[in-house]
């Protein structure tokens, strides 16, 4: 999926097509508007030879060039770049809609999306707090999911995410941080790790230092991490949250647990913007995209870097085989 | 002539006395003042790594004379090794840290905590607080001595005109209202009042993406909502390199970002170079200040 057309995302999208950077690493189909795809080979200064079928299902493997399955849904040229454009979220609403249809009827076994903008989306009437609730809803999914962030180093996973911090606070239960510690145990395994290192991020400055300032690490989270280690689980915590990413980053853990949506994310965008990729973990199909948005300031210019989106390709792979399994 | 700076050495039982002495010996520190340790005087009374009420006391004792040799110009800033909140608490010393008691010792009240380090610089509005305690810690009168009080000092560590931006609460801070009302409530309106006494400060911000915008140097100083939120970014950016400095006290005081690490102590394994870090910028503070 090309992306929201009034950013950076055809422009990303035609330079990991043209490079055949992550070709070894899955069988790559575009769908959407082939009018978005040549707008990104203008923007990217680049051709990718490709060729339009009607259906997934249509395409020859190996395929002599580029699969496109042209939905016909979005003319570029109609719209003002580095702009919000309700229609381009209606379109790019739409692409996932039916790429979604795809995926749930077998014919796509993972989902990677070049960014799209939120706002957008919501204009065009797709209005969901963030694009995980989004591919739920569409998914149809029930039970606990979530955000994931990889970066090279190590990848986070959220007990709470889009809620405000008193909310938050009180969505730390032991229910939750369970669900959470299976699910990073189960992508990090899938990703390779065996068994995976888990940190789980305490919620108080110093972890409570033993109570003085906050409870929740003695009442909730020590005793739920303890139940799941006695399961096999290898999850090590609460940790002082202001240290445990700088051990993740040395190598300590191959996933951080964290407590509400700016412990991790405050870590994760300092170590690795350019390079982070962001997971909808849990659902029935693998999303990916890169953690960068549609850059409008850069648009246009041919400098958008494509690292994000081929890695975000690499890891649904990745995630998707390990399901294939 | 060259500044004296006091050294405490902080909890005794923890790794304080041993990276106090290490810095006070250290070459960088004796070239730009005169060094001071003050520790209690019988330091094989304290089992390195235990906890206890005797060592809390210690600690203490040795932060109060060092407070009133500052007072009283013996030496001209203090340097202080980490000390256990909980061995405060054992030994009955209601402080939960350094910063409440030097405000105490001194009489001053209105205090902050602030972590500089050369990529970047943060300001606490709360400290040693549950999470839970923070949106009712964060009111309209403490957000706007801690923006007053950033505004004010930072031009002792040499930034004139200090541009300070304020990190939002809640994620995306707040988004317009649908993840949490405190922006809006009580964060903007204390920007903008700040703005109208003529400080210069933007936001509230989304946190994640503003620890970036700062490290790129578009802020001096960030004001951050609470402890890890200012923390996680200073130790990612700057581990054993920051340096955590009280803003509102009559004397010059900082100290180490770490804590007693009882986990290592007596071992000699422990890295000083945050107390040196402190010792250097306490030693460059006191010369300012007697400019």
């Amino acid at each position: 999926m090309l992306g929201d057309p009034t950013g950076i995302g055809p422009e990303v999208a035609a330079k990991v097509l043209a490079s055949g950077a992550a070709a070894d690493a899955a069988r790559i189909v575009v769908v959407g508007d082939r009018r978005v795809l040549d707008l990104g080979m203008r923007d990217a200064g680049t051709r990718v030879p490709y060729s339009v079928y009607r259906r997934v299902e249509d395409v020859p493997w190996p395929a002599p060039a580029v699969p496109v399955v042209d939905l016909g849904n979005l003319d570029p040229d109609r719209l003002a770049r580095g702009e919000i454009s309700p229609e381009a979220g209606r379109a790019c609403g739409d692409t996932l809609r039916t790429m979604i249809e795809f995926a749930l009827g077998g014919r796509l076994d993972g989902i990677v999306f070049a960014p799209l903008s939120k706002a957008a989306l919501n204009r065009g009437g797709y209005q969901f707090p963030d694009e995980h609730q989004m591919f739920a809803a569409l998914t149809g999914h029930a039970g606990f999911f979530g955000e994931m962030n990889v970066i090279p180093e190590f990848a986070t996973f959220r007990v709470t995410s889009h809620v405000s911090l008193r909310r938050a606070i009180d969505l730390v239960t032991p229910e939750r941080i369970e669900a959470a510690l299976r699910l990073a145990d189960a992508m990090l395994r899938a990703m390779g790790h065996n068994p995976p290192r888990l940190a789980v991020a305490a919620l108080n400055p110093h972890g409570g230092e033993s109570g003085l300032f906050g409870d929740e690490e003695i009442r909730i989270i020590g005793p739920t991490v303890e139940r799941l280690r006695a399961e096999g689980i290898a999850a090590v915590g609460p940790l002082s949250s202001d240290t445990v990413f700088l051990r993740a980053r040395r190598g300590e853990f191959d996933g951080v647990v964290m407590m509400y949506h700016d412990q991790g994310q405050i870590a994760t965008k300092l170590l690795g913007f350019h390079k982070g990729v962001t997971v909808t973990a849990g659902l029935k199909t693998v999303f990916a995209t890169p953690a960068h948005g549609t850059g409008f300031d850069i648009v246009g210019q041919g400098k958008a870097d494509p690292g994000g989106l081929e890695y975000a390709l690499r890891l649904a792979a990745r995630l998707a085989a390990a399901r294939a399994v | 002539m060259k500044p004296r700076v006091a050294i405490t050495v902080g909890d005794p039982s923890g790794i304080g006395p041993e990276i106090a002495q290490k810095a006070a010996a250290d070459e960088r520190v004796r070239a730009v003042c005169e060094p001071v340790l003050y520790g209690p005087p019988n330091a094989v009374a304290f089992p390195p790594g235990v906890v206890s009420a005797e060592a809390g006391r210690a600690a203490y004792e040795s932060i109060c004379s060092a407070v009133r040799d500052a007072q009283a110009g013996v030496v001209h800033a203090i340097a202080t090794a980490p000390v256990s909140k909980l061995a405060f608490a054992r030994a009955g010393l209601a402080w939960k840290g350094h910063t409440d008691l030097l405000a105490h010792l001194t009489g001053s009240s209105c205090v902050a905590m602030m972590f500089w380090s050369e990529p970047l610089k943060v300001v606490l509005a709360s400290v040693h607080v549950a999470l839970a305690e923070v949106p009712r810690a964060l009111t309209r009168s403490a957000l706007d001595d801690v923006v007053s009080l950033a505004a004010s000092e930072l031009p002792r560590f040499g930034i004139a005109r200090p541009r300070l931006a304020l990190a939002g609460l809640n994620p995306h801070a707040g988004e317009h209202g649908l993840l949490g009302s405190e922006e809006e409530q009580i964060l903007r309106p204390a920007v903008e009042a700040a703005c109208a006494r003529g400080i210069d400060i933007a936001g509230p911000f989304p946190a994640d993406t503003l620890f970036v915008r700062a490290a790129r140097g578009e802020f001096d100083a960030v004001i951050a909502c609470y402890h890890d939120q200012g923390l996680i970014p200073v130790k990612l950016l700057a581990f054993g390199q920051a340096v955590n400095v009280t803003l509102g006290l009559p004397i010059v005081r900082t100290s180490v970002d770490h804590g007693t690490a009882f986990d290592i102590a007596g071992q000699g394994k422990a890295d000083p170079s945050s107390m040196i870090a402190a010792t250097l910028l306490a030693a460059r503070l006191a010369a300012r200040s007697r400019a």
